[in-house]
């Protein structure tokens, strides 16, 4: 049994514990789920689960072991030099590592070789096994997770989800009893999302006891036994299904948000005359004429011409008028990030044309002109404080016109870029983006783009890996947008929770964008959407009834195609 | 997106030098450079010349290819010619052409010139024809595996494996991302090619402060993931052994020893 008796950990120098008074067990072969908000301390909990920290309070026993209590406690313990032989604290510790596997959230970062097999190997390398067990461990994890064949791969030419697979095989290699999975799905599009959790059960199925730590209350129903972390404390230990239900105590746990904050979020105006939607809104477009961004039969392939060529759009067309909203759906790999570029005139297309549409041409796109928010934006941020990293654009722009912002006009674009994505100036224009929260810097990252004010706003997966809080916060920031007159066009392989809002819904598979066909709500069951539950009756008034043709997990319903009957 | 390597890019091909083992490959390199330098007629280098050509013909891989490698080199070709065959005692020697006063061209010289500039070409088309010939990978099995002896003078070779493992895997990605963070800057209006030096130098701050920060916490994570997996680079196992084929090494040590005894003749 994987057992914590009231643990705490304070890290070194912190106020505040991450964790304090935890307890709760797992056994093998079973299957909980810890949920918990951003900064919740549920990183914190898998890290000392395979004893990569100690606690500063309390013990955690692993079958019988206890990880070192002569190691500096808070701090990361290490195996060690000579750590395979003899008794001591270092060879608990690797008992408790082969015992305890731990899976975290992106595979990028957690591999290590050249091919497939030398990654499924090098844990059981590690322990010097013997090489026909090396080789019978290697096939057995591929073949669970679905790998099998896959041996001489590059693990940079598979997918996220085979990526992600590959990590759950390297460590189903040590043959652990448990498995601590920390967000493992929060990278991954929805195919990839479906592979992992097969191979969670795959892993389950053999007799490990899993783990599953995630904010998505999706993966709830799937557990036999749900813990809830919130603020460092276990407030939660129970069956899911009487946490589901339990609106008023997962908004305070943040794992869902108040519904009158999504109203703030739904779409306020679906008219589709958009002579209406040219409001003096701040930030917002400028007052120029309102154009329609269009893509025109638009054509790119990489490395044209040579062995590596690779068609990453195919004719693809798209229109999109001021205020309103559309959504692209499409796995990674689909074309999305070229068309983004293209879109916002970072990249010429080989063919076709891209621009906002004038009487007779096509007028092309200027840095400024189209706000591009990648994926993971936060990753873009690099000055000292908040306030210079959101002036970096505007300033560029000044300086391309040869004009120069004077002080006031700077704190005007701060107070007004930060106001936009729901944070407070003086409270934040400070600090350093580096010093915040990861659903913060999302916001600030979002504002750095909102700050050059422009007409269109491109998102590319805006909500991957937030909490409820955090997906309302971003919701209500594209409501603003286009209530003062943006055009915006979210990219996401989650149909479930951008379908309510968006008008329009394309299709973006292999370089071919389709037009999904218009469909008509109907109520409200929106698998993956910011509350991640069954609204309430009563409080199903409040938003844009909508319902999926069924209300299984979001992470189905990549398969199941559009929400709607059609 | 694919990744443009500055040198060499592997050619996949199924030729004799292309299923070569890659330590026979690396020895037989290390043996040519040898020879290159241990030669002292043009004979010599002829001889080393046509060994090339030879080669490049029998793993089927097109001229230009070996040629690109070249590019970066040419200002030291150019320099070592230059200052071989450029003399400025012209007037009082015989087999020299003054131009101007007592700067020319001095016969000897040119053919100096000619001949460093030849084994400078032979000696980079070699490495080149190499990793044409070899995927990273196996270039990478092959040093380590030469390696693994010295492990015996306390040389941490697993540590130097596997961070010739992980670099392999980090670098596209981190190429990747670089490329990201520069087109999501130049989106906020960022320019890369415009000023002086400082300018220029400053504008890439905002590219190399994110990528460092993600590479601290890549780092960070990776560690995790080794520690989670009881690396500590001693003690380990391997599921790949690299036996040689008897008719590779053959091969392999044969043709050094020919080309070392050419080197000495000739």
């Amino acid at each position: 049994m994987l057992a914590f008796n009231q643990v705490g950990l304070t890290y070194p120098g912190a106020a505040a514990p991450a964790l304090e008074g935890v307890g709760f067990t797992l056994s093998a072969g079973e299957h909980v789920v810890l949920l918990g908000a951003n900064g919740s301390g549920k990183s914190t909990l898998a890290q000392l689960a395979n004893a990569l920290l100690l606690p500063t309070s309390g013990q955690i026993e692993v079958d019988g072991l206890i990880a070192g209590e002569r190691a500096g406690a808070g701090e990361r313990a290490g195996a060690g030099p000579g750590s395979g032989s003899g008794p001591g604290p270092g060879a608990v510790i690797r008992q408790i590592r082969t015992l305890v596997g731990v899976i975290a959230q992106d595979p990028d970062n957690q591999i290590i070789s050249t091919t497939v097999l030398d990654e499924v190997a090098f844990g059981p390398e590690n322990l010097g096994l013997p090489r026909p067990e090396l080789a019978r461990r290697c096939a057995q994890a591929l073949a669970m997770v679905g790998l099998a064949g896959f041996e001489e791969r590059d693990p940079n030419s598979l997918s996220g989800g085979e990526k992600q697979r590959l990590v759950i095989a390297g460590i189903l290699a040590m043959q652990p009893t448990y498995l601590i999975l920390d967000e493992p799905t929060s990278m991954l599009d929805g195919r990839g999302r479906q592979e992992v959790v097969a191979a969670i059960a795959a892993a389950r199925a053999r007799g490990c006891g899993i783990l599953h730590i995630t904010h998505e209350m999706e993966y709830a129903r799937a557990a036999e036994r749900a813990l809830v972390l919130a603020e460092g404390r276990l407030v939660y230990d129970g069956a899911p299904a009487g946490l589901l239900t339990d609106q008023e105590h997962l908004e305070q746990w943040g794992l869902a948000c108040a519904p009158q904050l999504l109203t703030a979020a739904s779409p306020i105006e679906r008219q589709a005359d958009t002579g209406a939607a040219t409001s003096a809104g701040a930030p917002g477009p400028s007052a120029e004429p309102a154009l329609s961004l269009v893509l025109q039969d638009v054509s790119y392939a990489y490395s044209a011409g040579t062995s590596f060529a690779h068609q990453a759009l195919r004719d693809a067309s798209l229109t999109v008028e001021p205020g309103s909203y559309s959504l692209i759906c499409g796995d990674n790999g689909a074309g999305k990030s070229t068309l983004l570029r293209i879109a916002a005139g970072l990249l010429q297309p080989d063919h076709g044309r891209a621009g906002f549409a004038a009487a007779e041409s096509l007028i092309p796109v200027r840095p400024g002109d189209v706000g591009l928010v990648f994926q993971h934006p936060e990753a873009q941020l690099f000055a000292q404080s908040v306030a210079e990293d959101i002036l970096f654009g505007p300033r560029n722009l000044a300086t391309a016109r040869g004009q120069r912002l004077d002080g006031s006009a700077e704190q005007t674009i701060v107070t007004e870029a930060l106001a936009a994505v729901g944070l407070d100036a003086q409270g934040f224009a400070g600090r350093s983006p580096f010093s915040l929260s990861g659903g913060e810097m999302r916001r600030v990252a979002i504002a750095t783009v909102l700050a050059m004010q422009p007409r269109f706003l491109l998102l590319d997966e805006p909500t991957a890996g937030l909490d409820a809080r955090g997906r309302a916060a971003i919701h209500s920031m594209i409501a603003q947008q286009r209530a003062a007159g943006a055009g915006v066009v979210v990219v996401s392989h989650d149909l479930a929770e951008f379908a309510a809002h968006a008008e329009q819904i394309y299709r973006l598979s292999a370089g071919e964008l389709r037009a999904e066909p218009a469909c008509e709500p109907t109520e409200a069951t929106i698998p993956n959407s910011p509350t991640g539950l069954r609204p309430q009756p009563g409080q199903a008034q409040a938003q844009t009834p909508v319902e999926a043709q069924s209300p299984g997990p979001g992470l189905l319903s990549e398969q199941g195609g559009p929400p709607c009957p059609s | 997106m694919p990744l443009v390597v500055p040198f060499g890019q592997y050619v996949p091909g199924t030729t004799p030098l292309h299923r070569l083992d890659a330590r026979m490959k690396l020895l037989l390199v290390a043996a040519y450079v040898a020879a290159l330098f241990l030669v002292h007629s043009w004979l010599g280098l002829g001889v080393c010349l046509l060994l090339l050509l030879a080669a490049f013909a029998a793993a089927r891989i097109p001229a230009r290819l070996a040629l690109r490698g070249l590019k970066p080199v040419l200002v030291i070709l150019a320099f070592t010619f230059l200052a071989n065959a450029l003399t400025l005692d012209a007037a009082g020697t015989e087999s020299a052409l003054a131009l101007i006063g007592n700067f020319g061209i001095s016969a000897p010289g040119v053919l100096r010139g000619l001949y460093l500039v030849l084994r400078i070409i032979a000696l980079i088309i070699s490495t080149v024809l190499l990793t044409l010939t070899t995927s990273v990978v196996a270039l990478t099995d092959a040093m380590t595996s030469l390696m693994r002896p010295l492990a015996a003078l306390r040389v941490p070779t697993e540590d130097i494996a596997t961070m010739f493992s992980i670099a392999l895997r980090f670098i596209p990605l981190t190429a990747a991302e670089a490329e990201k963070i520069m087109v999501a800057q130049s989106a906020r209006g960022a320019l890369f090619d415009q000023g002086g030096p400082i300018r220029r130098a400053r504008a890439w701050l905002p590219v190399l402060v994110p990528l460092f920060v993600n590479l601290f916490r890549r780092a960070d994570d990776l560690a995790a993931a080794m520690e989670t997996r009881c690396y500590s680079g001693q003690g380990r196992s391997h599921l790949r052994v690299s036996t040689l084929h008897p008719s590779h090494a053959a091969a392999g040590l044969i043709g050094a020893i020919l080309l070392i005894a050419l080197g000495i003749i000739l």
